[in-house]
């Protein structure tokens, strides 16, 4: 198959026929071109929808506890379901890996004051985790350490808005704050880039709260991120593990609905998501067609190739060519052909794309690029699907009797 | 070296039957040249493609060098084809994207014959053919009486044990008819046996003996003296 003789056949009888050559080739190259391209703006649209849909987007999952709707375990429907510490530390020693950061939060109303000035906002008692949970942004001083949680320390980080409304002009780092009648230090300020509301409120460390506030260990809720490294299904399929594992620790009916709450963010994503898988299919199915017109296109060509060599192929047979020699011969010339400009389209193509790839940054088109595995495979293909059309006319050739090529003109 | 018996040969179009050779009785020796006449439609070509194998026959027998030659798959035809028979058309059949040599080497292309022995081959056969100085030019660069000397000499470049003409002279003026004929002699001259399908009396006449054709059968079969083109042909 791979001597030297065959070979030189078939760079000759190439060599020979440029334009046949050509156009089989330009067809091939064309057709991966095309695809290569069409994958890489598919891609493109699809980063531009992840960036743009996902800017703002967390990989935090909230807890929420709520009421039971049916009775389970011996207790009856109604009940309340209250976290405590336990539950968080419970979580950690799950699902080591699977979180990122984890926080309790326990909210509460508070009178607040400095000096003569008052108002009431919401204090919300967490742990320093929260701050890469909440993405809050500390302007002036620092955010809740380990440090004010092993102690109980009564500090408190505030919103930029407290800050305008009860210090003025003056720097509250440092200051006193009273709150529900207990002077406070304000370690820090925080500030939220379009959403003042979320300035009109303050962190307190959870540990303090819980002490000051009926010596318990419950808390309201549990936020948590998960390990960004996973994807969709693996985000879901955590949060769906955390869910049923709180059910079984917390005697909650698997089925039931309003006990527990989570609100895994990834599935308010998973919109965009369904939007680029929908993208993706589309992409597929329009590559598929475009290499069927490839193929299609390579096996008019053969067609016509073995039409025009009808004689030649007579002549070889008159001269002692088996049938096995002239599909071989005529197969291997197309096989050659099609690999070679197919890899000239495919180069070309990921040429123009590696070009582009770095200029277009649009909102809705940003970085295309192609997935290597995909164009290798759907030039196999094309090339697989290219023989098997130039098969059937070379078996034919094949098997025309040397008599009747020989007449033919 | 051929022997054929009572062969048959009809063709089918649609619901037509055209019976061409109706029982021919033939057999050729080692070293003749014999040439095979006939009208147009006598059943001549026919009776040469199934000798080269080209065509299968219905009926009859045929014996070529002791090998009966019967119901052969296409890959024993081709070898046979390849090891006993050398053919030279009327059209001369060149390929027309390769040079002198390589058309003279493609027998031996089929047989097997490394690369370097088939050009040695090739150019010493072109030179018997005095094509010597033609060696890689294309057909196309090559005249009509040249590019049949090629198709000669390809058809020697394997060494068949039997020649087969199919009007070699059909598409030649009467000057390079008769150099072929020369050439074709001087190879029979050697001890080749050749059969030359021909329409034309003159050339028949070069050859050792004549087989007419009528109607798909023998109607008469004589051996003449040979007319020798030599003293003609300056």
């Amino acid at each position: 198959m791979f001597n030297r003789d065959l070979w030189s056949e078939i760079f000759h009888s190439i060599k020979s026929n440029k334009l046949r050559t050509f156009l089989t080739g330009f067809s091939v190259a064309w057709g991966i071109f095309i695809l290569v391209l069409l994958l890489a703006s598919v891609d493109g649209m699809k980063n531009g929808f992840t960036k743009q849909f996902n800017d703002d987007a967390t990989n935090s999952i909230f807890i929420y506890p709520g009421t039971t709707t049916k009775p389970y375990g011996g207790f009856e429907a109604g009940r309340r379901i209250q976290f405590d510490n336990e539950d968080i530390e419970y979580i950690e020693k799950s699902f080591p890996g699977y979180y990122e950061y984890i926080t309790p939060r326990f909210t509460k109303s508070v009178t607040a004051r400095v000096g003569n000035e008052t108002g009431t906002y919401s204090a919300r008692a967490v742990n320093p985790d929260h701050q890469q949970i909440e993405r809050t942004v500390i302007n002036n001083g620092r955010y809740i350490n380990e440090n004010d949680i092993k102690n109980t320390l009564k500090v408190a980080v505030i919103g930029k808005v407290i800050s305008d409304e009860l210090f003025k002009d003056q720097d509250p780092v440092g200051n006193n704050i009273i709150l529900n009648d207990l002077s406070y230090k304000v370690i820090g300020v925080f500030s939220d880039d379009g959403n003042e509301r979320e300035e009109r409120n303050m962190y307190v460390p959870v540990t303090t709260f819980q002490r000051l506030y009926g010596n318990t260990n419950k808390i309201d809720q549990i936020a948590l991120t998960y390990n960004p490294e996973f994807n969709f299904a693996e985000a879901i399929n955590f949060s769906d593990n955390l869910e049923v594992i709180l059910k079984r620790r917390l005697v909650i009916d698997p089925d039931d609905q309003g006990a527990l709450y989570m609100n895994n963010y990834a599935e308010g994503f998973s919109d965009v998501s369904n939007f680029t898988t929908m993208l993706s299919v589309i992409s597929i199915a329009i590559g598929m067609l475009i290499l069927i017109a490839g193929i299609v296109g390579i096996g008019n060509i053969l067609v016509f190739i073995i039409k025009e060599r009808t004689k030649e192929i007579g002549v070889r047979k008159a001269l002692g060519a088996r049938p096995y020699d002239v599909i071989k011969l005529v197969l291997l010339e197309s096989v050659f052909i099609t690999s070679v400009s197919g890899m000239i389209g495919l180069f070309f193509a990921m040429g123009l794309v590696a070009l582009i790839s770095p200029i277009v940054d649009a909102p809705a088109f940003s970085n295309p690029s192609v997935d290597t595995v995909t164009v290798i495979t759907s030039t196999i293909v094309l090339i697989v699907a290219g023989v098997l059309a130039g098969l059937i006319p070379a078996i034919k050739a094949a098997k025309v009797k040397p008599i009747v090529a020989l007449r033919a003109d | 070296m051929i022997e054929i018996k009572d062969l048959h040969k009809s063709y089918h179009m649609g619901s037509n039957s055209l019976h061409v050779l109706k029982g021919i009785n033939f057999s050729v020796k080692e070293g003749e040249l014999v040439a095979i006449m006939g009208s147009s439609g006598s059943g001549k070509s026919t009776l040469l493609n199934i000798l080269g194998m080209l065509d299968n026959l219905d009926e009859g027998e045929y014996l070529l060098d002791g090998v009966p030659i019967k119901n052969l798959s296409e890959t024993k035809a081709a070898n046979y084809r390849n090891k006993f028979l050398g053919f030279i058309f009327q059209s001369f059949n060149l390929i027309n994207y390769k040079t002198a040599w390589e058309n003279v080497a493609l027998p031996l292309y089929y047989q097997g014959v490394n690369r370097k022995v088939r050009k040695e081959k090739a150019v010493k056969y072109l030179e018997s053919v005095g094509l010597g100085p033609w060696v890689d030019h294309l057909p196309s660069e090559l005249s009509g009486g040249q590019k049949q000397r090629v198709a000669i000499a390809r058809a020697l470049a394997a060494e068949p044990k039997v020649m087969l003409a199919d009007e070699p002279t059909g598409a030649l003026d009467s000057k390079t008819s008769h150099e072929v004929m020369d050439l074709i002699q001087k190879i029979n001259d050697q001890g080749n046996t050749i059969l030359v399908v021909t329409h034309e009396e003159d050339i028949a006449h070069m050859c050792k003996r004549i087989v007419h054709l009528k109607d798909g059968v023998i109607v008469e079969d004589s051996v003449i003296n040979q007319v020798r083109v030599s003293p003609h042909v300056q």
